[in-house]
């Protein structure tokens, strides 16, 4: 008999929709014929955190000094790193406040008051290990998850989708929430892969799939268009950070839009 | 032998939503602490929102948790609408409390099927039932879906809805998707009925038997439900939801990312389905009732376990109630799916019943940003409650084999469904 593919998936700071998402597909019950759980605590009580996988999915920012050595642990120990979902890949939602010192946060939400364990600003995890593969969402598609195991299965390794919500967008033959209805929308901006789920819905997207990679110039353009409709720049920045938080170049692209123009 | 203290600790309870351990500590006279490790990382949902379009802020709200996303959607919307002097159409409000029954359905199924009853039928996980329990599995299964399939439908997706927003939502589905709605509910309402049947079989522990108070909304309309404006308490106390900071008090502890309420700054409490059935139980019609009446020594008020029970009620009671909200709307078809919101300054407080109980938004809303955010979740209101529960099993326990500890002290957190993800956005400003 073949060896199954170990698995474990290991949750940070985070809400659980990514594990959830994972568990609920009712697809999941076959491919796991072929796989061998070694940790999933949400839904397994015989979990272990530090043995051997051949695959380690990691759900939630890092965002404790604890989780920063969980995340080391979990690189030794496996053989495939995927960081799923908004919080691994981009720092969450969390990440919202990099506006705000740790310190401030702190303040607001616990007082004077000590916690015994120690806090830091949520971050990716990428920031502390090298990633080898990513499901992009809030929370990924159950597509996205059938096709990065589907692939893992058969020992081949899912491509990347390099082009924006908007071309999904055109294709549904939604009418356009920014340029019709005049909605600060981040589909330019955006990834694909959710097949437009939100202006599908006529609700303008909040980028949940994360910027685009491979430093395309759609921040730059977009920031042109929300400027044009009279969005300031601090409310352009705020709206792109939603998500995109970490990301190093936003706030050079937007400044640069801004450039000599009186706001 | 003297002062030998053996801590007993759980670093990871499984099958539960978040990270949180269990720390018993035994001396020489017996238990001598008992904590719930909240150890899941911060994520200042409160204070990062501050400032934010509104907007943008109720698109985030929902992120603090999963299980429960559309509650946290639906309760920050009502707090924000309250904020600035928006009230929805009966329609609207409808189709919320549908999408919101679609949370309610999902979650309970998930919890007693996948996290609870594993525990009872000797699993570690739900996936190694599959085999001698395909049944269950399945019957989770469909009624998960049909939780996830109403939150699609009506919020665009089962976790992290975007289509409701202020004013109403941004799309409807069409007449024929109600219609088939309401067949898929009455398809499920046979499985509901069969998992409180399962689950009035299992055992609930007498080692944690005793008064417990309990807090719950006091339903809008007279009729079971998840909205209201006024608060309830076990022991005949009523305040409205405008209140809640002078009767649920919350403190830092340090063991713990996640704050503890107590009611009155005094004394532990309990929310969630039981505490539901408990104070609103003259409300429940149909089925349900007729379950309640055959079976009300099993679901009493002294007993956390009670609450698994308590949710397999409710999934019996919330799928006839879906069903007879899909009518109303049904009546009133086409409905327009929004209103124009004008967006004034002001401040609302929201208190909604979740999955897991009572959830707390109160929302400060100035020049369309938020000014002041306030939340507080389920699982922060039960810590307490659920601290002195695992202290009685272990004052009971403690001298068996602490596996067997273990495994009873995690079953009395299993029985309170914790969200901790929830509990540690706890926030007082």
């Amino acid at each position: 008999m073949e060896e199954k593919i170990r698995i474990g998936f290991y949750a940070l700071t985070s809400c659980y929709g990514c594990q959830l998402q994972f568990a609920m597909m009712d697809e999941i019950l076959h491919l796991l014929l072929n796989a061998e759980i070694v940790c999933w605590y949400m839904l397994d009580r015989d979990s272990a955190e530090d043995e051997p996988v051949d695959i380690a999915f990691i759900e939630g920012s890092v965002s404790t000094e604890e989780e920063v050595e969980l995340v080391k642990k979990i690189r030794e120990n496996a053989k495939i790193v995927v960081a799923v979902g908004a919080c691994a890949i981009q720092g969450g939602v969390q990440s919202w406040a990099n506006d705000k010192s740790l310190e401030e946060l702190w303040k607001t939400v616990y007082g004077d008051a000590k916690v015994k364990f120690k806090p830091k600003m949520a971050e990716p995890v990428e920031k502390y290990i090298k990633v080898d593969y990513k499901l992009y969402g809030c929370p990924p598609e159950k597509k996205d998850f059938l096709y990065a195991l589907g692939t893992f299965l058969i020992g081949s390794w899912p491509e990347d989708i390099d082009y924006p919500v908007c071309l999904e967008c055109r294709l549904r033959g939604n009418p356009c929430v920014l340029l019709e209805r005049g909605e600060p929308c981040l589909g330019p901006i955006t990834r694909a892969g959710c097949n437009a789920r939100c202006p599908a819905y006529s609700i303008a997207c909040v980028g949940c799939r994360g910027a685009i990679g491979y430093d395309v110039a759609w921040f730059d353009s977009l920031a042109r268009v929300f400027k044009e409709k009279g969005l300031t720049k601090e409310e352009i920045l705020r709206r792109m950070k939603i998500f995109n938080a970490h990301n190093p170049k936003l706030e050079e692209i937007v400044n640069k839009v801004f450039e000599g123009v009186k706001e | 032998m003297k002062n030998l203290y053996l801590p007993i600790t759980v670093d990871h309870i499984a099958r539960v939503e978040g990270k949180g351990g269990v720390e018993i500590v035994i001396g020489d006279e017996g238990v001598k602490e008992v904590k719930l490790n909240i150890i899941e990382g911060p994520r200042f949902f409160e204070a990062i929102t501050i400032g934010k379009k509104l907007e943008e802020a109720l698109a985030v709200y929902p992120r603090i948790c999963s299980f429960c996303s559309a509650a946290h959607k639906l309760t920050a919307l009502e707090a924000a609408e309250k904020a600035v002097g928006f009230k929805p159409r009966e329609e609207i409000q409808a189709l919320r409390e549908i999408l919101y029954i679609g949370d309610m359905i999902e979650s309970h199924a998930l919890h007693l099927y996948l996290l609870v009853l594993p525990d009872y039928l000797g699993y570690s996980s739900p996936l190694n039932m599959v085999e001698k329990y395909k049944k269950e599995i399945e019957i989770a299964l469909k009624l998960k879906n049909l939780g996830s399939w109403i939150m699609d439908v009506l919020g665009s997706r089962a976790i992290h809805q975007e289509n409701a927003i202020l004013g109403g939502f941004g799309k409807l589905p069409d007449k024929s998707t109600l219609e088939n709605m309401k067949r898929k509910l009455k398809e499920a309402l046979p499985l509901a009925e069969y998992t409180f049947e399962l689950f009035a079989k299992l055992e609930q522990y007498s080692e944690v038997e005793g008064p417990i108070t309990h807090m719950a909304v006091k339903p809008r309309n007279g009729v079971y439900g998840i909205y209201g404006d006024t608060i309830s308490v076990s022991d005949g106390f009523e305040f409205p939801v405008e209140e809640y900071k002078k009767h649920i008090v919350e403190r830092v502890v340090e063991h713990s990312f996640a704050k503890h309420s107590l009611y009155n700054g005094e004394s532990p409490f309990m929310v969630g389905a039981i505490s539901r059935i408990v104070n609103n139980v003259d409300l429940l019609y149909g089925r349900a009732k007729e379950l309640y009446e055959a079976h009300r020594e099993l679901l009493r008020s002294t007993n956390p376990f009670a609450n698994n029970l308590a949710q397999a009620l409710e999934l019996v009671y919330f799928t006839e109630r879906a069903i007879d909200l899909v009518d109303e709307v049904l009546v009133k078809w086409p409905v327009r799916p929004r209103d124009e919101v004008e967006i004034r300054n002001g401040f609302g407080v929201s208190i909604t019943e979740a999955p897991r109980g009572l959830l707390v938004y109160a929302l400060k809303v100035e020049d369309g940003r938020i000014a002041y955010a306030d939340i507080i979740t389920p699982t922060a209101m039960n810590l307490a409650m659920m601290e002195v529960h695992v202290r009685m099993m272990a004052e009971k326990h403690y001298r068996d084999d602490p596996e067997r500890l273990k495994f009873l002290a995690e079953m009395v957190v299993r029985a309170y469904d914790p969200c901790i993800s929830c509990s540690v956005h706890v926030v007082r400003l």
